[in-house]
């Protein structure tokens, strides 16, 4: 399965720049999709994804087999997301694991700035809904639920990017869909 | 079986994570409990839209192809410059290849791994899965996925935003979601061929796929 991303990766640790490029080219645009999705920002995606490739780069000698190439750079790149979320609202605080669902929602959706009128016009009335109701998910439910749905992660591979226990993988997405259920109620 | 088992049934279910025996299990439970099986039906949907507005959903306005080459120059230029380039390769590295604007060469994946091959082609994603032996077999040229005459593979296959061409034979079934299949007189398909257009179709076919998985 890994096979072309290890070889490459092994080529670009020699200094095989071509190598490397053909690894940005199979995930660059991946990367930024979901960069994007989950900060609603572009530039701020364009430079999570470049910092992406740079950590790539410097950590290639490091770059462990065992693990799945995608898994690791997925890792990188949510990581560098969830940093940037948390320093956005420096007071954002929750642990809705032991409390029901308090803390899924309530913080105020960052405004984002490319929101423009025509690119609001390219959605539909429900995809909007959807995408305003994804966004006011606390990040470390919206990383599972991007992963889950953009990047068609299973579980288990979502469990090893985030390197958490699938349970707790597993907890996220049934409450992230039970709080868009919710979130949808009237629409459905 | 109790509601509050149902709704993590229903959950499981729909991470595709429930056994069989289970899955029965809801059905009976679902078909007896009204307010269960509204709850259901709304995760079902939840679902399928999250699918919808997120897989496809429409391009980002200011991110096109040329802001895609853009930010890979910006990557590869910051990239410290003590590595040089000491071999020009090519062939079997270039499994997959993205297509400049106007090229029009075609491409043959030859894909030993991964059972998936997606690329970005102006708004839309063109997605084909299948098995690795479908794959290997297929010829992609733009949004035209053609299985070529004479050849003959086993397995099903699936194009998404794309057209499907069948001139060999296809011992399985093929899926065209958003797309057009084409069947010529030379080619022959054992299974079921589907083309899918509307978010609600395509969804019963994820949740008929997710059944099967379940099955086998
Ligand atoms: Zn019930």
């Amino acid at each position: 399965m890994n096979l072309l991303e290890a070889r490459l990766a092994r080529l670009a640790l020699k200094g095989d720049q071509r190598a490397f490029a053909e690894l940005v080219e199979l995930y660059q645009d991946k990367l930024f999709h979901m960069a994007y999705r989950m900060l609603n920002n572009r530039q701020e995606a364009e430079d999570v994804v470049q910092e992406t490739f740079l950590r790539v780069h410097k950590n290639l000698e490091r770059y462990d087999e065992s693990l799945k190439f995608s898994t690791w750079i997925y890792r990188i790149a949510t990581n560098l997301c969830i940093d940037r979320l948390r320093k956005r609202k420096p007071t954002y605080s929750l642990d809705a694991e032991s409390n029901d669902h308090e803390g899924l929602d309530g913080y105020s959706m960052i405004p984002s700035d490319n929101r423009t009128p025509e690119s609001e016009m390219l959605l539909s009335e429900t995809q909007r809904i959807i995408h305003e109701a994804i966004d006011s998910l606390a990040p470390k439910y919206k990383t599972v639920m991007m992963l889950r749905y953009i990047q068609e992660l299973s579980l288990q591979e979502i469990s090893d990017v985030l390197d958490m226990p699938v349970t707790t993988i597993k907890t996220r997405v049934h409450r992230g869909r039970d709080f868009l259920r919710k979130k949808l109620e009237h629409k459905l | 079986m109790e509601c509050n088992v149902a709704i993590i049934g229903m959950h499981d279910y729909l991470d595709g994570d429930l056994p069989r025996e289970e899955a029965q299990q809801l059905q009976a439970h679902l078909r007896s409990c009204p307010s269960c099986m509204a709850r259901f039906e709304q995760l079902e949907r939840t679902e399928a839209l999250l699918y919808n507005a997120l897989e496809h959903a429409p391009a980002i306005p200011a991110y096109d192809q040329a802001a895609s080459a853009k930010l890979t120059e910006r990557i590869m230029s910051q990239l410290p410059k003590e590595k040089i380039t000491r071999q020009n390769r090519r062939g079997a590295l270039r499994y997959l290849y993205k297509y400049p604007g106007l090229a029009v060469a075609a491409l043959f994946v030859v894909v030993m791994l991964g059972s998936f091959i997606s690329m970005w082609q102006q708004d839309s994603k063109l997605v084909i899965s299948g098995e690795g032996e479908v794959l290997q077999q297929v010829v992609i040229e733009g949004k035209k996925v053609t299985i070529p005459e004479g050849v003959h593979v086993k397995g099903n296959l699936i194009v998404e935003n794309g057209e499907a061409d069948v001139r060999g034979e296809v011992e399985g079934n093929v899926t065209v979601i958003d797309g057009s299949l084409n069947l010529a007189s030379t080619g022959y398909i054992t299974g079921q061929q589907r083309t899918i257009d509307q978010a609600l179709d395509w969804f019963w076919f994820k949740v008929t796929q997710s059944f099967s998985g379940l099955a086998s």
